[in-house]
């Protein structure tokens, strides 16, 4: 592969304009690089998810079942209510974190002191420090209308007692505010940094053209930490079909008052560990890995994120 | 870089491929090759013993000082202690365990504190090439008479196919519960009958209405008031039958007898042991269906009423059937493991644990062994508190533990909590959520391979 | 330089209103994300009984957390602090191994050639989606078979394998890191590894910053893996113990506590001495973390 030896007579072009210059060298160098990772994959990434497929195609006695097991496993009475619930939560997480983890970074981004815009990162990102127990705790508390520091707030919703909050229309909605307090923060920091890549003269320029705030989001930021968002969309899509911890833990916080198998991941879990069914908790991931892959396929597809440069 | 279309050989190869490899999944092995696994015979085949080998402990952090209470009475026995979460709350962390030990071969703890559900899978093999984890106690290892001193019923979740899996630890027997200081003042005398407690709700409602006289809120309210009525809701008829009728005479009786009191606001649809129950309303329990423990941990501890105000009757028993007969409400099992290296230690230790005087009469809750009881009661740390001598109502309660309530290889609170508790929160009666209730339970049992019949 | 304005300056009231809106999102969203940490922070002040009793932010007094704090550490003597020194220990050591992987495969993926480039990536996006449950059992026999349930680099090793990091920096280095200077290199006749070590990764400090923010503050909080793969309290991170605590609170399982003393303020005291070093650690990394996270050699 040749390289072009001509640099001078070309600018710095917006980023996304395509380059005749190939960025990389052919050779082997890439395989030194990525030799101590690839050995992580193998061994924790690969070797587990082929034995899960294994699994998922075999009985406990390692007998082939084609598949039997993901029949067994579609027709179990939880299943179906399982992906249900989950389909109503990802409706409502993926487009309350997508509008505002973006809109808020381009906020932050664009017109805030540094100072002040460094503080409310901070603050925002806080609960993603509490991980599983701790913002279990802390939600018991927030959710029980007679210790809540948000008690008016529930009583609008006409919430008298904490088994009221817990009723199964609200789940999907509790689950989105808890993950997103926990989640939300994090995000926000990664899209702030991915904003702060565009080279500031590309916005000048916009500014000059007389572009107002909105104009600039829509036309030029979001556009341009298109890779940045559809990275962020796969993992909520697929991080969202996976939902397991916050309502694995309000379930133990509220001593049993949802579905042990709510979601589908938590169906696998029970099966893997209350029936000893590895086969079957296997057949269930792999239906959410399934669904988690077409969404990452369209995602990669639409945004180019595998395509570096145009060649 | 667009994908171009594949060419025409490709797709008719895909397509032969698909056809063929769904044909020959037609004729696949079964998903399952056991529906349930069965108890073992009562028999297992020891690990080559060693008599000074260390024996690893698995206890929760109530029972931890009892076991290292053991130690230091005994400093030549090797324990290594570890805890964990005893099972606690519907955790499935022993079985997970023991489970993924079984493929691995080794692991196994020697002694374990855990409830009695995970018994249920303990007492089987986990896997075809595996052993059952828990050891057959009364197979030479813990003689009989000591296991026929142990409270009538209490060792009947750890029986079975002829073995005595575990030993258990104490029993949570359901008594009737009352503050007398209230009741003398307002002049009422304790029931002794159902229809009495009724009555005395009634009573309650339009005299002294917010004061109770029990709660259905808690995740276990079903096993202090449907198991002390003899309700077929969880009742083995073989080891992989599940017998539950709902709309047995026993369980509408107490549904429709709760559902009065409910509706007057003499039981209280909320939990005992909910957030904010105490300041609510703790003042204001005059009675309490419940277990032997509900007196230090719920009156004492979440509550904090006064000593001396509160006492316990023998449970309550129905007009015209002489059956006594209560419930039970918790109750942890001491397993010792199959695989042990070292089964004479272990099966000491646990002993010690659940006779001896020595630990049961300082412990936290009622013990199941009858001597170690007798103690227990004689403890004026246990009795001080109360009202009365709680020892005759325990006693009673302890022989009358209703043994159709079977301990199954799923927990009991699970239908109760997700499908009954939410549908009263939402307004309806339990009559009427009998049907739902019943359902639930039939789903959970044939997910965990019983056969579930209404006979 | 004058601007010529082709178009109408924004009218003021929309102006007002955009930046009410504004307002109101910003100071919501702190509302909602803070007032539960406030809780959090005053809940260790409060007895057990005031946390139900009293206003929920109201402040209890100083004495409470101290006897907090005393229960907390003589639970189960002291474990707490053996449990934040494993945390310490798994955490920090696989943020090493997970910077040493990580980086030279980002860049390798973005800036390099070889075959199976795209396979990689591929068979890493997918690793990531794949659901954990189906991957416990393998993982456990592995490790098993390697002989290291009970040694700590059962976590380490599992922790090191960081995907979302790797992606992070692919991204980073496909996206803004200027060919002009690793042009400049290669010209210059510097290897592979050279321009890689002298050029594009000071220029990545920023998304090193971030990786190694996001290694630590992951397997911190990781829950699943130490908790089915340690054998012995001793070994646990504070994220498993913080779950031991929590079954033996009487609130989440009444007979629990028999002179045990953990209530919910020593429950939200735990948290607090758990989250600690996250917070610490991302504070210090504010500026590496988010301050020009451009390069700074497209400008101009």
């Amino acid at each position: 592969m040749t390289e072009v030896g001509l640099r001078g007579s070309f600018s710095a072009p917006v980023a996304g304009v395509a380059r005749r210059r190939s960025r990389r060298r052919a050779g082997s160098a890439g395989y030194f690089f990525v030799a101590g990772y690839a050995i992580l994959l193998v061994a924790f990434g690969i070797v587990p998810t082929l034995y899960a497929f294994y699994l998922a195609f075999t009985n406990e006695k390692g007998q082939f079942t084609g598949l039997n097991q993901f029949v067994k496993v579609v027709q179990d009475y939880r299943f179906a209510p399982a992906f249900l619930h989950v389909g109503v939560y990802l409706v409502l997480w993926l487009a309350i974190l997508m509008v505002l983890t973006v809109t808020v970074a381009i906020i932050l981004r664009g017109r805030l002191r540094p100072g002040l815009s460094a503080a409310l990162r901070f603050l925002y990102y806080i609960p993603g420090a509490l991980a599983g127990v701790a913002s279990v705790l802390v939600w018991l508390f927030m959710l029980d209308p007679s210790v809540s520091p948000a008690a008016g707030l529930l009583r609008l919703f006409g919430f008298e007692s904490f088994a009221q909050v817990l009723g199964p229309a609200n789940l999907p909605v509790i689950f989105v505010l808890i993950a997103f307090w926990t989640g939300a923060g994090g995000w926000i920091v990664v899209m702030y940094g991915a904003l702060n890549n565009i080279p500031d003269d590309v916005l000048e320029a916009a500014r000059i053209d007389g572009a107002g705030a909105w104009k600039t989001a829509r036309y030029i930021q979001i556009p341009m930490i298109g890779k940045w968002i559809a990275y962020m969309a796969i993992l909520a899509f697929a991080g969202g079909t996976q939902l397991f911890i916050e309502p694995q833990m309000l379930q133990t916080a509220s001593l049993g008052r949802l579905d042990p198998a709510w979601s589908p991941n938590q169906l696998a879990y029970v099966l893997a560990f209350r029936y000893g069914d590895f086969n079957g908790a296997a057949a269930v991931s792999l239906i959410l890995l399934v669904l988690g892959l077409i969404c990452a396929g369209l995602l990669v597809r639409r945004s180019g994120l595998f395509k570096v440069d145009s060649e | 870089m667009k994908l171009s279309s594949p060419p025409r050989s490709t797709v008719a190869a895909l397509c032969a491929t698909i056809v063929v490899t769904l044909t020959t999944l037609a004729a696949c092995a079964p998903a399952d090759t056991s529906t349930a696994p069965a108890a073992s015979s009562a028999s297992f085949t020891p690990a080559p013993q060693d008599e000074s080998a260390k024996i690893t402990v698995w206890a929760d952090s109530t029972r931890l000082p009892a076991v290292q209470a053991y130690q230091k009475s005994h400093p030549d026995a090797k324990l290594d202690i570890v805890t964990y979460d005893g099972s606690a709350d519907g955790s499935t962390y022993l079985q997970t365990k023991i489970q993924l030990f079984d493929r691995t071969g080794s692991g196994w703890p020697d002694v374990v504190f855990a409830a009695p559900t995970d018994v249920t899978w303990a007492s089987a093999p986990t896997g075809p090439s595996a052993q059952a984890f828990a050891a057959p106690l009364n197979q030479g290892l813990v003689p009989q008479s000591t296991l026929d001193n142990f409270a009538k019923g209490s060792l009947t979740p750890c029986e079975f196919g002829g073995g005595t899996y575990c030993l258990r630890n104490d029993i949570a027997q359901v008594v009737t519960w009352y503050n007398k200081k209230l009741m003398d003042s307002f002049g009422y005398t304790v029931p002794t009958t159902w229809e009495q407690y009724q009555a005395l709700g009634a009573k309650v409602a339009k005299e002294h209405p917010g004061y109770l006289l029990g709660a259905v809120g808690d995740t276990n309210s079903q096993e202090s008031y449907f198991w002390s009525s003899q309700c077929p809701a969880f009742n083995l008829t073989s080891p992989d039958t599940l017998r539950t009728d709902l709309q047995d005479p026993h369980c509408t009786r107490m549904a429709t007898l709760l559902d009065s009191m409910v509706a007057n606001g003499s039981v209280s649809k909320d939990a005992f042991f909910g957030q904010s129950f105490a300041q609510q309303h703790g003042s204001k329990v005059l009675m309490a269906v419940g277990p032997s423990w509900y007196g230090q941990y719920l009156f004492n501890s979440a509550f904090k009423t006064p000593a001396g105000q509160i006492a316990a009757a023998a449970p309550l028993t129905w007009d015209g059937d002489p059956t006594v007969a209560t419930g039970n409400v918790g109750g942890g099992i001491w397993m010792v493991s199959s695989h042990s290296k070292n089964l004479k230690s272990a099966t000491d230790l646990v002993s010690w644990l659940t006779t001896s005087n020595e630990n049961q009469a300082s412990a936290p809750t009622y013990p199941a062994y009858t001597p170690a009881a007798t103690a227990w009661l004689a403890n004026p740390v246990n009795s001080k508190y109360f009202a009365n001598d709680v020892s005759s109502a325990f006693q009673a309660a302890a022989n009358a533990v209703w043994p159709g309530w079977s301990n199954t290889r799923f927990s009991d609170a699970t239908a109760w909590s997700s499908v009954v508790l939410p549908a009263l929160t939402a307004g309806k009666t339990l009559t009427a959520t009998l049907p739902a209730w019943q359902t639930a339970i039939e789903n959970e049992a044939k997910a965990a391979g019983y056969t579930v019949t209404t006979k | 330089m004058t601007t010529v304005d082709n178009t109408r300056p924004a009218p003021r009231a929309s102006r007002w209103i955009s930046l009410a809106v504004t307002a109101v999102l910003l100071v919501g969203l702190l509302v909602f994300f803070v007032l539960p940490v406030i809780w959090l922070l005053l809940a260790p002040t409060k007895t057990a009984a005031d946390l139900v009793n009293t206003g929920p932010l109201s402040f209890g007094s100083l004495h409470n957390v101290g006897r907090a704090w005393h229960n907390l550490t003589s639970f189960q003597d002291g474990i707490l602090f053996v449990w934040l020194k494993n945390s310490a220990i798994y955490s920090v050591g696989s943020l090493v191994l997970t910077l040493a992987t990580s980086v030279p495969a980002g860049y390798a993926l973005a800036l390099t050639k070889f075959r199976g480039r795209r396979l990689l990536l591929t068979v890493t996006l997918l690793v990531m989606i794949m659901p954990s449950a189906a991957l416990v059992l393998p993982l456990f026999l592995e490790l098993n078979r390697f002989g290291l349930i009970g040694t700590a680099w059962s976590i380490i090793l599992p922790f090191s394998f960081f995907p979302f990091g790797v992606y992070l920096v692919y991204i980073y280095y496909a996206t803004s890191l200027p060919t002009e200077m690793l042009e400049a290199a290669r010209i210059d006749g510097a290897g592979e590894w050279r321009t890689f070590v002298s050029i594009a990764l000071p220029l990545a400090k920023p998304v090193i910053a971030l990786v190694a923010f996001f290694s630590f503050v992951g397997n911190w909080n990781n829950f699943f893996l130490p908790y089915l793969v340690l054998p012995s309290t001793k070994q646990f991170p504070i994220q498993v113990g913080l779950n031991q605590l929590l079954s033996s609170t009487p609130s989440f399982n009444p007979v629990a506590g028999a002179g045990l003393n953990i209530t919910s303020p020593e429950l939200a005291l735990s948290i607090i001495i758990a989250i600690l070093p996250v917070l610490v650690v991302f504070l210090f990394s504010q500026r590496a973390l988010v301050s020009g996270m451009l390069a700074g050699a497209t400008k101009g």
